[in-house]
């Protein structure tokens, strides 16, 4: 009889290759440790993109650590990055995606798969694209304007020169909804019928029902949602790049967008790693928050 | 009924709502088939196919090309290298290799954002600053995940199946190609797709890596043409956003079912 750790005979006789079939992936994943380590070691560096430092960069301590404190960018982009996050994904995406959730289940379906259909479409567009439609949708001429500001009778307003930052919020709620939408759906499901039905017997309010009986049982799929979505928002580029560039000055510069100024506009490697390092610790921060809260049944 | 009120004014809410969130695509296909589209929303005085047209010619063409590219190479290299190391994995009781996978996991989840200027570099030496480079550095991002996913449709697959085929004379190589893999089929198909859409979408990479504009992917390519400064041809950009979005939003609804339950199972097993 096969013993539990006793290798298969078709292995056995193969594990040369079997080893050499792994070795590909095993200097890819290598290559992923050695670029982690290295993103480390610049930020004790002056390294530049171009110039003298590109090559002849020298060992600066914590140098572009304590920049990250004493100079202005880092932390106007990390209250920016915070407002963010915030609105567009803890309140936004998180609070619209579980009230649609809720509110779909009841719903017919025929509405119910229309409305899936158009928070998909979002979910599903190249960031890019979306960029590009905001960019039009609120342009002087954009929809925004032709539809509502200008029928009303006030002047055309530039929204993302005048308010970036809520445009590249609302943007981001607009394409990111479906993911919180599809996952608080799952959870809806599983709350079981019974449970809400006796709330409801003993004279529980739909807020009560809502507050102490249905979210405490969904809790760890709310922590699992925070997790991914604080995560993505935290370093989201595309969109916001895109669509402002972070300005106009530097209203909606977010943090993955000052790192990827420092580094590649203004060539500073070592400082973009220091920012790129802190933005690692930051989000693992965070996520440590959020696994706790996974974990511990209260 | 008080009750059939509310839920018909919840509806209509949420109608009122849907309506909004796809009014940027009316107005997107509005101007793509639009001949004199100038990014108002209003009825074409005709219809034409010209935007289309021009958004697959020249550059335009050349960009789409570049796209399929990295993303089918990103998707094919990650699914091959992933196969064949998940496979072992799979199937040796090597110690400590799940601890090993999960780490690599958790390390991949923290952004890649933070490995962009060492990748930078050693492309830069190597000579890599192009798709090529694109296509690998993708790959590296995406194998951490791929493998784990990879190995765990590899352990579904029932070992007594293998252990039969081997009685009756079937090597390694046939086991794999006949058995395991036919069997896995359905997950291997939805992680190439996921890794498909994931380098089709990606941005900053590219953006870093392309250095000339037949070199550029979509993404890189439609930010630069409505970044650029001057008239923007909104029909252009109208059409090429929807040919450049098609195959993510294509792909979704094929695989619609496969996904959705891709979706809860990432969330309650984290």
């Amino acid at each position: 009889m096969a013993m539990k750790n006793q290798i298969n005979p078709w292995l056995a006789s193969n594990v040369w290759l079997l080893v050499i079939a792994m070795l590909p992936a095993f200097l890819l994943l290598a290559a992923l440790i050695y670029f982690t380590a290295w993103a480390f070691s610049f930020s004790f560096t002056d390294l530049e993109l171009v110039g003298r430092k590109s090559v002849n960069w020298s060992w600066v301590g914590f140098e572009n650590y304590v920049r990250l404190w004493t100079r202005k960018g880092f932390l106007d982009a990390l209250w920016t990055t915070v407002i963010f996050t915030f609105f567009s994904a803890i309140v936004g995406q998180s609070v619209l995606g579980f009230l649609l959730a809720g509110a779909l289940r009841t719903t017919r379906s025929n509405l119910r798969s229309f409305i899936e259909v158009a928070i998909m479409l979002g979910w599903l567009l190249p960031d890019i694209v979306a960029a590009f439609l905001w960019s039009a949708t609120t342009s002087q001429t954009g929809l925004i304007n032709n539809l509502i500001i200008t029928p009303l009778g006030f002047k055309p307003v530039n929204f993302i020169s005048e308010f970036a930052l809520p445009v590249v919020t609302i943007a981001n709620i607009w394409k990111g909804t479906a993911w919180s939408y599809l996952l608080f759906s799952a959870a809806l499901d599983s709350v079981s019928r019974e449970v809400v039905e006796a709330a409801k017997v003993d004279g529980a309010t739909p807020f009560q029902r809502i507050w102490l009986v249905i979210l405490p049982i969904i809790r760890p799929h709310i922590a699992t949602n925070m997790l991914f979505i604080t995560i993505w928002t935290f370093t989201y580029f595309p969109l916001i790049y895109a669509l402002t560039g972070g300005g106009p000055g530097r209203q909606s510069e977010t943090l993955a967008i000052f790192m990827y100024k420092q580094s590649f506009g203004t060539g500073k490697l070592g400082y973009g790693s220091a920012i790129s390092v802190a933005m690692l610790l930051i989000v693992g921060a965070l996520s440590l928050i959020y696994l706790r809260l996974l974990r511990e049944p209260k | 009924m008080e009750n059939e009120g509310h839920s018909r004014a919840m509806a209509l809410a949420l109608s009122f709502m849907a309506l909004i969130w796809i009014s940027p695509f009316a107005w997107l296909i509005l101007n793509a088939f639009d001949p004199a589209a100038t990014g108002r929303l209003a009825i074409p005085q005709g219809v034409t196919l010209g935007n289309f047209a021009q958004a697959m010619s020249g550059n335009a063409g050349r960009q789409f090309l570049n796209s399929i590219y990295i993303a089918a190479g990103t998707a094919t290299l990650t699914v091959i290298v992933g196969i064949a190391a998940a496979y072992p994995l799979s199937r040796l009781k090597i110690p400590g290799r799940n601890a090993f996978l999960w780490a690599l996991v958790v390390m991949r989840m923290l952004p890649s954002i933070g490995v962009l200027v060492p990748m930078y570099f050693v492309s830069q030496s190597m000579g890599l600053l192009n798709n090529y480079g694109v296509v690998l550095a993708l790959t590296i991002l995406n194998l951490p995940f791929t493998l784990l996913l990879l190995k765990n449709f590899f352990d579904t697959v029932p070992v007594e199946l293998e252990e039969a085929a081997y009685v009756e004379g079937a090597s390694l190589w046939h086991i794999v190609t006949r058995i395991v893999l036919p069997l896995s089929r359905a997950g291997i198909a939805v992680v190439w797709f996921f890794t498909f859409t994931g380098a089709w979408n990606e941005f900053l990479l590219p953006l870093i890596f392309s250095r000339t504009e037949q070199g550029f992917p979509m993404s890189v390519g439609l930010y630069a043409a409505f970044g650029q400064n001057g008239a923007i041809q909104y029909g252009f950009l109208a059409a090429y956003s929807i040919i450049y979005a098609a195959p993510a939003v294509g792909v979704y609804f094929l695989l619609r079912r496969n996904m959705n339950t891709g979706f809860a199972g990432v969330g309650v097993k984290g």
